[in-house]
């Protein structure tokens, strides 16, 4: 055998051509990569390096495209179906991975920190969609829905709010009726993420609440697809302030016909599957934001180190320490209270409102609060898209309505606080 | 055909390295580890070739301490059937030479009786790039180095390697079995997907002491100081090109 006649030591690695110029701060990838709160088990931790990697390599590289476009990324989406993360929460038996709320955390926080928009999507699909069928659906519906969902050949959506009613949720219009061998669903349907993947086409599936008695909690939940006859797209809602690569669309539903055997849970008893769901909903929605807020510590500590002002770096005047060391205290904080409250969470149970509600109040605003301060010490730099820091400030503040807005945090959460005041709305 | 795959934890490529304060070698507390880039390639060429079904079985081997059973893992959830960890406390990156790594995985080919053993080129941290040719003349077997190509002839007695080197590809034969090392371009380590990650908990990871063996572990080469290049100099700016020749020609003398 010939003698190699090349230097031996070519030292590039494979792994680094994976790109290493969003690896957060020395700190932050420390304690994420250990066993600790934020990955309690091993399993945890080969998930989070997975999906870190991933997002590095797939999802960051995509995000100023995709946004600028605002469309949606399909095949990255079923490239999620094919590493098996579209159904972490979902039972094996239905092609997911039957994890829990704490790996749920961690893609969302993985995912959020490349693209909070395309993260976004993802939430919509494994969580209000995948998760909320594993939890409520029949061992036959789960069958027919769940494999598809889960290998990502399907984009699918949950459809809760109207254009009347969002955070007044059980104030609903859309309305279903038993016609005998089926049922019949008017209405509309608002804001729904996933609910078309572009401007004309409808997404794959949807879990919709409809009303169907004269209680308040009479609603139901059916699944509809664009085969159902009378859904159709009303509108794909576009001009958003952020969130661009996730596509938003309006339902119309007109006489549409839903088989009987499409009815998920009892009838009138989806006020239970829309709670349980809505927990989890809420605790991933502030992943997304610890995502976002690891990210802008992220670029901001970089970039103080960076850049010179009267012959000196940034980093070194107070008002921009203050930015980042607050930035990283508020993310610390709103991440330790992420994962205590996912740790908890049991995705089969009900009655966990007051920390989901309390960790989505909290991380979300300081989601906000640190890209805004990513932007300033970014200062021109911040307000143009190449830094990314100023689509995290615009996704940021969808998190502080989308999936319950920061006044229904307040509302249910006082529910919890003041004790003895009497039932009320 | 049984493939056996060496892999090894080290610091992970992305870390800046920083030397302890009594030089005695780099930081490795509260330092990421991974698998060894070379050894993710190597691990991939392996499942590939289950999944072309040219092998039947795949066994990945880590030497190192309690954590390596992690990077043994991370191996099992990309796809290897089994594993075998050889538990030792020496340090990896400069206790643990070449040649008893060489030693102990030729023991462990002994038991395991495999047709082919892929390794990495090197490992980032020792940079030695010596186990796998040791291990080839431990065993008696022919090695293919540095390869960027890998296919085994249909009758599995020969296979052919491309091997990038600086006059161009070369192309060798080996018979069978083989020592094989992973180089960059041989191919793209894959993800753990998640529903593997979960199945790796329940593949079977064999724990060995390396002191069973009967292997001389003792270092043959010793590390005396481990420390950080000398910090360059600030540069200077020169107000004229006759200044920059001036000191070019007396101050430098390099021209």
């Amino acid at each position: 055998m010939l003698v190699a006649t090349r230097a031996l030591a070519r030292r590039a690695p494979a792994s680094s051509l994976r790109v290493a110029h969003l690896s957060t701060a020395s700190a932050l990838e420390a304690e994420s990569e250990r066993f600790s709160i934020y990955n309690p088990t091993e399993e945890h931790v080969a998930l989070r390096q997975m999906v870190r990697s991933f997002a590095e390599q797939e999802v960051d590289p995509q995000r100023a495209e995709y946004n600028e476009k605002e469309q949606f990324n399909r095949a990255l989406f079923a490239r999620c179906g094919e590493l098996g993360l579209l159904g972490v929460t979902a039972d094996e038996s239905c092609g997911g991975s039957g994890m829990d709320a704490v790996a749920a955390c961690v893609v969302h926080e993985e995912l959020s920190a490349a693209d909070p928009a395309f993260a976004l999507s993802y939430l919509a699909h494994s969580m209000l969609y995948v998760n909320n069928v594993n939890l409520n659906a029949s061992e036959d519906q789960k069958r027919r829905w769940l494999p598809g969902a889960c290998d990502g050949s399907k984009v699918c959506a949950m459809a809760m709010s109207e254009p009347g009613a969002g955070t007044d949720v059980l104030g609903m219009r859309t309305a279903a009726v038993d016609a005998g061998d089926h049922y019949v669903l008017n209405g509309s349907k608002m804001w729904i993420t996933n609910g078309c993947v572009d401007s004309e086409t409808l997404g794959d599936g949807a879990l919709v609440y409809a009303r169907t008695g004269p209680g308040r909690a009479d609603v139901s939940l059916f699944h509809v697809g664009p085969e159902n006859p009378g859904f159709s797209l009303g509108q794909r809602i576009t001009g958003k302030l952020g969130m661009r690569a996730s596509p938003t669309a309006e339902l119309v539903f007109e006489d549409c016909v839903v088989p009987k055997e499409d009815l998920v849970s009892e009838w009138n008893g989806a006020a239970l599957c829309m709670m349980r769901n809505l927990e989890l909903e809420r605790v991933v929605l502030a992943a997304m934001a610890v995502g976002i807020a690891k990210r802008c510590v992220d670029r901001m500590g970089k970039y103080a180190a960076e850049r010179v002002a009267f012959g000196r770096p940034i980093a070194e005047f107070g008002q921009m320490q203050r930015h980042v060391a607050e930035g990283y205290a508020k993310l610390m904080a709103a991440r330790a209270y992420l994962y205590a409250t996912a740790v908890d969470l049991d995705l089969t149970s009900t009655g966990n409102r007051l920390d989901t509600d309390g960790v989505k109040l909290f991380a979300t605003t300081v989601a906000k609060e640190v890209a805004d301060a990513a932007i300033q010490v970014h200062g021109g730099y911040g307000y143009v898209a190449e830094y990314q820091v100023e689509q995290l400030w615009r996704d940021a503040k969808l998190l502080e309505i989308g999936g319950g807005t920061l006044e229904s945090h307040h509302k249910n959460m006082i529910r919890d606080l003041a004790e003895g005041l009497p039932p009320g709305v | 055909m049984r493939v056996l795959v060496g892999v090894k934890r080290v610091i992970d490529y992305a870390v800046r390295v920083r030397v302890a304060g009594d030089k005695s070698g780099v930081e490795l507390a509260n330092v990421k580890m991974s698998m060894n880039p070379f050894c993710e390639i190597a691990c991939e060429e392996a499942i590939q070739l289950k999944e072309k079904k040219v092998a039947s079985e795949v066994v990945a081997v880590s030497i190192g301490p309690k954590q390596a059973q992690e990077t043994l893992r991370s191996a099992l959830a990309m796809g290897c059937d089994r594993a075998i960890h050889v538990a030792t406390d020496l340090r990896l990156d400069q206790e643990l030479n070449p040649l008893a790594v060489a030693r102990l995985l030729a023991k462990v080919v002994a038991d395991e009786q495999p047709d082919l053993v892929i390794v990495g080129k090197q490992s980032i941290d020792g940079d030695n790039g010596t186990t796998g040719p040791m291990l080839a003349e431990l065993l008696g077997w022919s090695q293919a180095t540095f390869a960027a190509k890998f296919d085994v002839a249909g009758d599995g007695a020969t296979a052919e390697v491309e091997r990038e080197t600086d006059t161009g590809t070369e192309v060798v034969k080996v018979k069978l079995p083989t020592v094989l090392t992973a180089d960059l371009r041989l191919n793209t380590p894959r993800y753990p997907k998640l529903p593997n990650i979960m199945k790796a908990k329940k593949k079977p990871l064999e724990s060995k002491d390396a002191a069973d063996y009967g292997v001389d572990l003792a270092p043959s080469i010793v590390v005396e100081a481990v420390a950080s290049p000398e910090a360059r100099a600030a540069g200077i700016t020169v107000d004229s090109v006759d200044t920059l020749v001036d000191k070019l020609k007396n101050e430098a003398a390099v021209i």
